[in-house]
């Protein structure tokens, strides 16, 4: 009877290992960091290509960036928060999010691989892009790839 | 292989992609790429349990390579596959060591295993370390859907174990 037995301990290993692994990341979401400012950084392609401070922007505004596919997503700024207003991919979870103002979750398009994430402005901006080239800029500048 | 087998492959086939069908009719219940029931998921858990995981493998590629074709983009092929081929390693393995007991811890395993999966080739395709920001939702999300589908399946596993004993 003792092989019947042998799997208890593996189950509750597994069960504790799910538990804690499912409560950390539910502490994670549910921490705050308290009212911080977030600027909203857009990458394309894993390259940051706009980094507009919310906080900053004083009235609502929209532009669209074009990925080198030719897909198209629209995005609108205002004052505090930001969205995909509208988008080209299939599934249109980007545009179903809406606007985002604190949240941890990043709006991604994974179809025309845009991700724009929010970070507290205290935080240096960009992680996969190339940070140092990159200069927090006021909502006003537009690279190349953007167009209005 | 049997012919009796081959058909009930087939037939198991058949069934998880009308399942999968089905639950991509159903509109996200969140807006996370990448969260969703995953109740093909129940199919490969079945076979896993009751017959043999290389029979569970052929049917888990052939579903993903068939959906791909009739309702997908050539992207989603590689993150079903990913997510896929993950999950079942792990579930396999898991239910091993739980001796095809505790089919629901098996499947939450395996629900973990396919959204970390996913998550590693979305980091690839995008190349944006914004998607790990995912990794919090996609964890409590994985073990939550998989903790249901590994219900429904042992569920179904004890109306439908009569059809695969005599082929296994």
């Amino acid at each position: 009877m003792k092989e019947n037995i042998s799997w208890r301990k593996p189950a509750a290993v597994i069960a504790a290992f799910l538990l804690l692994l499912s409560t950390a990341s539910l502490l994670y979401l549910l921490a705050d960091k308290g009212g911080a400012d977030y600027a909203a950084d857009i990458f394309q392609d894993g390259v940051l290509i706009k980094s507009i401070r919310l906080s900053d922007v004083s009235e609502t505004g929209t532009f669209t960036v074009q990925g080198e596919n030719g897909c198209v997503n629209e995005i609108e700024v205002r004052p505090g928060s930001i969205a995909i207003i509208s988008a080209d991919c299939p599934d249109k979870l980007c545009v179903r999010q809406g606007f985002i103002s604190d949240s941890k979750l990043p709006i991604t398009c994974l179809p025309n691989r845009l991700v724009i994430r929010l970070r507290p402005v205290s935080d240096p901006p960009g992680t996969a892009g190339t940070p140092d080239a990159v200069t927090v800029p006021d909502a006003v500048t537009v690279p190349d790839a953007v167009t209005y | 292989m049997s012919a009796r087998k081959t058909a009930l492959l087939a037939l198991f086939t058949t069934l998880s992609l009308a399942v999968y069908a089905i639950e991509s009719a159903i509109p996200p219940l969140v807006p996370v790429p990448g969260i969703k029931l995953g109740l093909a998921n129940i199919v490969t858990l079945l076979l896993l349990r009751h017959l043999r995981a290389r029979d569970a493998v052929f049917v888990l590629i052939s579903r993903i390579l068939l959906s791909s074709f009739l309702f997908g983009q050539a992207l989603s092929l590689l993150y079903s596959l990913a997510g896929g081929l993950c999950s079942l390693c792990v579930m396999a393995l898991v239910m091993g060591i739980l001796q095809k007991r505790l089919l629901f811890l098996t499947g939450a395993m395996g629900g973990l295993a396919h959204n970390l999966g996913q998550l590693a080739v979305a980091f690839v395709v995008t190349r944006t370390a914004g998607v790990l920001s995912y990794l919090p939702f996609l964890i409590v999300g994985g073990i939550l859907t998989g903790l249901f589908t590994g219900l429904c399946a042992g569920f179904a596993g004890k109306l439908l174990a009569p059809l695969l004993a005599d082929v296994s």
